[in-house]
């Protein structure tokens, strides 16, 4: 019996145990060597920037100081780029869940000609190398006028969050059976009215998991920003933090504590709606 | 007599609720494309465009930055996929053990932070991290592993900045595999194992002839979503080190948009992203054959 186990000496329980005891040890390993990054951007940004370079560096700030967060959370330059991150990204979101259910519904429900090509155009969007698209949006919001506007960002941003949406939701839909939106339709309801009152509500989950990584995607892009936004008052997030370098070339503990406030608004909504995120992950990659 | 209308019902309805995203995408993408292609065949600036045939084909042919950067950019790629493939395994089978249901969720929690994080701000913390008075210094001096008072300056030298950028990419994005794959591991079913159990399969067995076959599928397709995503990557070494020193860690991405909106060489950008567009959507026909085949 168990000819090929590796510790025949002990029993299927004991090494059991043993395997458990091994997986909770070198779990909390990975999860001390993945944080190191996060903490020393937590700790460079809790300490004065002449403690920075100073060598050996040292995890524990020799003295704790909020004046960087303070330096940021004052400084209206700041706040705007804030803000417009948030507005863009919100905006963003909600115009591809609302024009992605309704692409998604069409997708579910219908059986048309030339829906495999719709399909296959909505999995290839996803694959186009970004810096190819930058050189014709350059060119062409320059010619409408659009360069360097918050709405430029608007309308790019629309080219990966909205493919994504549509494919994710499509594939919850077709899990949801058609009969309650059509006894809907028969008692008097429109189609549209369908859609909102009934399928939308549903399918909450999906539009949860959807949004949120389309939000993400948005919050976190930065080539279209840099090559489209010029004027720091319609900067977002990222394009800031990268002129922030050059510009704060030695404050490395501002630098550090805007990226914490940069990052701290999706960890947070990500740990509270880790289950939607993760179901979103898994359909939005396989499609099917 | 059926009329138009009623022949194709389906196809109209269908349209009527997918056509403003449909505008929208071929706006956004095969319009623009369609334009690129023409460009790479004009000399092109912001104001003026004159006809150049296939003169900027020629000279990316025989463009050594162009090729440089392309193979840096395939290095780039296959090391990070391959280390996100190993990590992410691993990480998922370990996540998949029987162990405490809060602790799982909690461990999973907090090792999806890096890959929430923008690339802009991870490659900043790693910058800061590698700096020669950084704490990768300083940590491989107290471990001994390099001498003590000597510094490496891991971005400022040509032989070790392209895998400084790799290790930041591999870093923030692992936790896409675990996820996928700890989703994978919780669809085989759980008899399969006990089934091999009784025969007294090893656990080594069981991995390679269970485990493994039933995850073929989700890492074949997260293998090649991931190749494109890093190949067409232009943040990480964008932030982390411009491309350089010396065009040591240049990627295709980065060498365009230099190319494009440093020198407004528009023309000879273009026939590069042409070609960048070319090798992606090799790759990318075998990931659609796949979705296809299973979206149907």
């Amino acid at each position: 019996m168990r000819r090929h186990s590796l510790a025949s000496g002990l029993g299927t329980d004991q090494r059991r145990m043993l395997l458990n005891a091994m997986s909770y040890g070198l779990l909390i390993l990975a999860i001390v060597i993945v944080s190191l990054p996060i903490l020393w951007m937590l700790t460079v940004s809790v300490r004065p920037n002449l403690e920075v370079m100073r060598i050996p560096p040292s995890w524990i700030p020799a003295h704790f100081t909020l004046a960087s967060y303070g330096k940021i959370l004052t400084n209206p330059r700041y706040i705007v780029v804030f803000l417009n991150t948030i507005f863009i990204s919100l905006f963003v979101t909600f115009l591809s869940l609302f024009l992605g259910a309704l692409a998604a519904y069409a997708l579910a429900r219908f059986n048309f000609m030339g829906q495999r090509v719709v399909l296959m155009f909505l999995i290839i969007t996803q694959m186009f190398p970004l810096i190819l698209l930058c050189i014709p949006y350059f060119r062409v919001f320059v010619m409408l006028g659009l360069y360097d506007t918050r709405t430029s960002l608007i309308i790019v941003y629309l080219t990966f969050t909205l493919p994504f949406c549509i494919l994710m939701l499509r594939s919850y839909f077709m899990n949801i059976s058609p009969a309650m939106e059509e006894a809907a339709m028969v008692d008097g309801c429109t189609r549209m009215g369908a859609i909102f009152r009934i399928l939308v509500p549903v399918s909450y989950p999906a539009f949860i998991g959807a949004g949120l990584y389309a939000f993400l995607l948005a919050w976190n892009e930065f080539l279209f920003a840099m090559v489209l936004v010029e004027a720091w008052e319609n900067r977002v997030l990222t394009m800031a933090i990268y002129s922030l370098m050059a510009e704060f070339v030695t404050d490395w503990s501002g630098m550090m504590a805007f990226s914490m406030l940069a990052s701290l608004p999706l960890v947070v909504a990500f740990i509270l709606l880790q289950k939607f995120m993760v179901q979103g992950m898994t359909a939005g990659a396989l499609t099917s | 007599m059926i009329s138009f209308r009623q022949r194709y019902r389906q196809e109209l309805l269908a349209l009527s609720f997918l056509w403003p995203s449909l505008v929208i995408l071929v706006a956004l993408l095969v319009y623009p494309l369609a334009e690129v292609i023409r460009l790479s065949f004009y000399d092109s600036n912001l104001m003026t465009e004159t006809w150049a045939g296939l003169a900027n084909y020629r000279r990316l042919s025989g463009d050594p930055l162009f090729w440089q950067a392309f193979w840096q950019t395939v290095l780039f790629t296959f090391f990070s996929v391959a280390f996100h493939l190993v990590i992410g395994l691993a990480l998922a089978l370990l996540l998949n053990m029987r162990i405490n249901s809060l602790f799982q969720s909690l461990a999973r929690g907090m090792l999806i932070v890096p890959w929430l994080l923008a690339p802009t701000v991870a490659g900043m913390i790693w910058v800061l991290m590698l700096a020669p008075f950084g704490v990768i210094n300083g940590m491989l001096n107290g471990l001994g592993l390099i001498d003590a008072g000597t510094t490496i300056s891991w971005l400022g030298d040509p032989s070790t900045a392209l895998g400084s950028v790799t290790a930041m990419n591999v870093w923030r994005a692992f936790p896409f595999f675990m996820v996928m794959l700890l989703a994978g591991l919780q669809a085989v079913p759980r008899e399969l194992y006990e089934a091999a159990e009784i025969d007294g399969a090893s656990l080594a067995r069981q991995f390679w002839h269970i485990t493994l076959p039933q995850l073929r599928g989700v890492i074949t397709t997260i293998v090649l979503l991931d190749s494109i995503w890093t190949f067409r990557a232009f943040d990480p070494v964008f932030v982390m080190t411009g491309g350089g020193p010396a065009h040591a860690s240049e990627v295709l991405p980065t060498v365009i948009y230099f190319d494009g909106f440093q020198k407004l060489d528009f023309g000879y950008a273009s026939a590069q992203a042409v070609v960048m567009f070319v090798v992606l959507f090799v790759v990318s026909a075998f990931y659609m054959r796949r979705s296809m085949s299973t979206a149907g």
